[in-house]
């Protein structure tokens, strides 16, 4: 029989997924359940405290919230923007794409520096709202919900544009040429053809936006501090807090965020599944 | 009709870019001026540009991103390619196990992975909970996936069996067919999967503040820090990293166009 | 002792057993083609001589010595594949000199033989080209190249031509043939094209749902097919049921369940014939198509269709719908 001294090289992999990527996260499911202050057995009293103070009801509220927001403004966005770019074509589609790419790249703490300096309270929309007697632009509520909200989505659209442009291009012109031959016109191509071919990008585009703001940390810990509440700043808190660290309370927030992600990531899957399987 | 239309998708092109464009130019204007107290800014310099390159903390914060950054990338390539080497030479079957190991850092994206590796390792013995060698293994983890799909996509558009059979029946053994003719084939993937990665290494702030920020504090903790102290100076500093980044994904970009405009002339 | 032979070839694909006890021997320079449908086994069985499958049961012997358990590397073959497998990272010359080099051959010998195997398969001038600017036959030449330069014991060649342009096919087949001929190698060739095995081999293994169905030099195996399958698969057989012939020909046949006539072999004609020894019969003209030197007729015998070919001249001499005698001698119609 062959050695099996091959298998050798797989072993780093296996050490490096196992210890660093399935271990830690066993360890947090494990250690949510444990008694605060490191005592022995198993309890529940973490998950019952996440989903009855409202201080967390409200993160967990607040995360969801502006992350489904968020991800159907973006894709929306994403979806006429990503339209208008594949039909124009060419050398506008390709500088379009390229300021898409390096906007993708202004991201978290500079990307909430910069709403700062535009609608922060020296900022210089703020300044020109005031000087020119705009309410709505001098008094612009960047450190709430709102503030939030548009940073959130300032960094979807072009991850969204960029992941349905090429399900635009798949479209074929042919398609839409036979169904104006037998007689349709756009609209009735979009609702019949064009959009559920798209479906199971623009599902899958939605779960990774979806995914992306609820998991980001960066943009809302460099604008609200701690202002407004949402799941990923009350995590890392428990383990990095300036208060007190609570590692228990904190992984069983996580195990939240964890299954939330997974739960959008499993149902676009299945829902993408359903519908496009006759594509494939 | 048909140009009418025209300009309405120009139109909403348009008013996309800028709206996406608007932060960064502001934020380099910002970067230029002393005084922005009015409509229009005053008081041109370039200092703040000075300051910062001239600051010694902010080039030890860019070291260290790069070391950072190219580490964990390398220590993941290779063993990325290790294990590739067992699944497609000898279990094509294990892939999908591989492949789920490989994505599951999407949905432990963000502060989750952190603060998991933090739960385990916080209170354990040297040298895991090192802070570096926290961070470095957390980054190999961050990165993995990126990889992982560059590897793999490369290694699809190729007939990677009849290259190892061919090699075989040459003489040659499995594991100097698979380094000496298969991943050399694909040296332009792995390339473009690591800047890509070095890009997202780059633009982190949760993994290394949540991890290390006071031990090892890089280019995204300096501007975190300096916030605090000056504005003008904070575009500056943002402004000569997003220049870094966008040279790094720049170079992914022309690569990846380059080597498809390749496949295309074969 | 032959120079290759596999005794009692056993292969299971999980419970698909597609080498169904092989036995078979090849002389020294040896043409040898294994011919069969997509699925016989034929790739598997050449596959396992090379070493890149492992058999579930019994034994390989090349050149006296038991090579079953030996991997791919150490067997001293050489393969040629069906999508070439040229190392794209690697020149024409970088390619050819691969694995004298993991032989740690003296340069100048590796420069010599690398110059007379490109002479030999006539891609003077390519040496620094890379694969993917050449032809599908020019890179296959090169993969024939690649093996040749070994010195190899046996050449194997899986569907070499399959991927080539059919004119491209011919000059290629007839350099195969050429080359393995001037240095006496023995070769091993799978296809699953029967006018290819013809022209190319020695000697023909007919393959068949995991075992060798017929084996011979071409003309036996064209001109004396044992089982229905064979005569279907070579030469266009007609293959009448018992019911059948003696519809067509009057008389009863008692041995046998079927009889296979090649279709050049009958005779067609305007008048009766009667000759001795031969069958005689009516029959309609349904339809005519031309096939390069041959006419292709079908002729209705009392209700059996039957192909029948004649040499194409100048014109079709039997419109459809007439009426024509057909006769063909006993010793053509082959009883399986």
């Amino acid at each position: 029989m062959q050695s099996k001294r091959y298998l050798l090289a797989g072993f780093p992999f296996i050490l490096l997924a196992g210890m660093f990527e399935v271990l830690p996260v066993l360890t947090t499911i494990i250690k949510s359940f444990r008694p605060e202050g490191g005592g022995f057995g198993l309890t529940l009293e973490h998950y019952v405290a996440v989903f009855t103070k409202p201080l967390y009801v409200s993160a967990i509220r607040n995360s969801l919230l502006i992350s489904a927001a968020s991800a159907a403004i973006g894709l929306l966005v994403a979806f006429a923007a990503g339209r208008a770019a594949c039909e124009r074509g060419g050398s506008v589609k390709k500088l379009f794409m390229s300021i898409l790419n390096m906007v993708s790249n202004f991201s978290g703490v500079p990307l909430a520096f910069s709403f700062i300096i535009l609608f922060g309270n020296a900022g210089v929309v703020t300044i020109l709202g005031r000087s020119l007697g705009i309410q709505s632009l001098a008094e612009f509520p960047l450190y709430t919900i709102w503030g939030l909200m548009l940073t959130y989505i300032y960094f979807q659209i072009p991850l969204a544009t960029l992941l349905l442009i090429p399900a635009f291009d798949s479209i074929r012109r042919e398609w839409r040429e036979a169904v104006n031959i037998m007689g349709g016109n756009d609209r009735i191509f979009w609702r019949k053809v064009g959009i559920p071919v798209l479906l199971p990008s623009l599902l899958g585009t939605f779960s990774t936006l979806f995914a992306n703001a609820i998991s980001a940390y960066a943009t809302a810990y460099a604008l609200l501090m701690n202002n407004y509440s949402i799941l990923p700043i009350r995590i890392a808190e428990q383990f990095k807090g300036d208060i007190v660290q609570r590692p228990e309370f904190g992984s069983a927030l996580a195990v939240v965020l964890m299954l939330i992600m997974v739960c959008s990531m499993g149902i676009t899957q299945r829902v993408a599944g359903m519908t496009g399987g006759k594509k494939a | 009709m048909k140009t009418k239309k025209k300009h309405g998708t120009g139109l909403l092109l348009v008013v996309v870019a800028v709206y996406l464009l608007i932060p960064l130019v502001f934020t380099f204007l910002y970067s230029l001026f002393r005084e922005w107290m009015d409509i229009l800014p005053s008081s041109f310099t370039l200092n703040a540009y000075g300051e910062i390159l001239g600051d010694s903390v902010f080039w030890l914060s860019v070291g260290r991103t790069l070391i950072i950054s190219i580490i964990p990338i390398f220590i993941c390539m290779v063993i990325v390619l290790l294990a590739m080497y067992v699944v497609v030479v000898y279990h094509p079957e294990w892939d999908k196990y591989m492949k789920l190991l490989c994505t599951m850092p999407y949905a432990i994206q963000g502060v989750i992975l952190p603060i998991c590796v933090l739960a385990l390792y916080a209170d354990a013995p040297e040298p895991f909970s090192n802070r570096i060698f926290m961070l470095t293994s957390t980054y190999c983890i961050v990165v993995l996936p990126y990889i992982y799909q560059g590897v793999r996509n490369n290694l699809n558009g190729m007939n990677v069996k009849g290259l190892l059979e061919a090699a075989q029946m040459l003489g040659a053994g499995q594991f100097y067919s698979f380094f000496r003719i298969i991943v050399p084939n694909i040296t332009n993937g792995i390339i473009i999967s690591s800047m890509l990665a070095m890009a997202i290494v780059f633009g982190d702030f949760v993994v290394i503040n949540m991890l290390a920020g006071n031990y090892f504090p890089t280019a995204q903790m300096y501007v975190y820090e300096i916030m605090k102290k000056s504005s003008q100076k904070t575009c500056a500093a943002i402004m000569i990293l997003f220049t870094v980044t966008l040279l790094i994904s720049m170079f992914v970009f022309l690569r990846g166009a380059d080597s498809q405009k390749q496949d295309e002339e074969n | 002792m032959a120079y290759i032979e596999f005794k009692n070839i056993d292969k299971f694909f999980g419970r698909n057993h597609v080498l169904r006890g092989i036995n078979m021997e090849i002389e020294k320079g040896q043409f040898v083609t294994l011919l069969g449908p997509s699925g016989c086994g034929k790739s598997t069985l050449l596959r396992c001589l090379a070493g890149l499958e492992t058999i579930d049961g019994g034994a390989i012997f090349l050149d006296g010595e038991d090579i079953t358990r030996k991997d791919p590397k150490d067997r001293n073959i050489g393969m040629v594949f069906q999508h070439y497998s040229l190392f794209p990272n690697m020149t024409v010359a970088e390619n050819i000199a691969f694995g004298l080099k993991l032989k740690k051959t003296d340069r100048a010998v590796i420069e010599k033989k690398v110059a007379d195997a490109i002479r030999m398969v006539e891609l003077e001038g390519k040496e620094d080209q890379y694969p993917s600017n050449l032809s599908g036959g020019q890179q296959q030449r090169v993969a024939l190249a690649r093996s040749i330069v070994m010195e190899p014991k046996v050449l194997l060649l899986d569907e070499p031509l399959s991927a080539i342009d059919a004119k491209l096919r011919k000059s290629l087949q007839a350099s195969i043939k050429q080359i393995t001929k001037e240095l006496g190698l023995t070769a091993v060739f799978v296809t699953h094209d029967q006018d290819e095995a013809m022209v190319m081999s020695d000697v023909i293994n007919l393959f068949h749902d995991g075992k060798i169905e017929q084996s011979g030099d071409p003309v036996s195996v064209y001109t004396r097919p044992v089982s229905s399958f064979a005569a279907g698969f070579i030469g266009n057989y007609n293959l009448l049921s018992v019911k059948d012939f003696t519809l067509v020909t009057g008389k009863v046949r008692q041995s046998g369940k079927e009889t296979a006539i090649r279709p050049e072999t009958f005779t067609i004609s305007h008048q009766p014939i009667k000759n001795d020894d031969e069958y005689h019969f009516e029959g309609i003209v349904e339809s005519n198509s031309p096939r390069g030197n041959v006419l292709r007729y079908t002729v209705n015998v009392n209700g059996v269709r039957i192909h029948i070919d004649a040499l194409f001249r100048s014109r079709v001499l039997f419109e459809d719908g007439s009426r024509v005698y057909v006769s063909v001698a006993e010793k053509n119609c082959i009883v399986l």
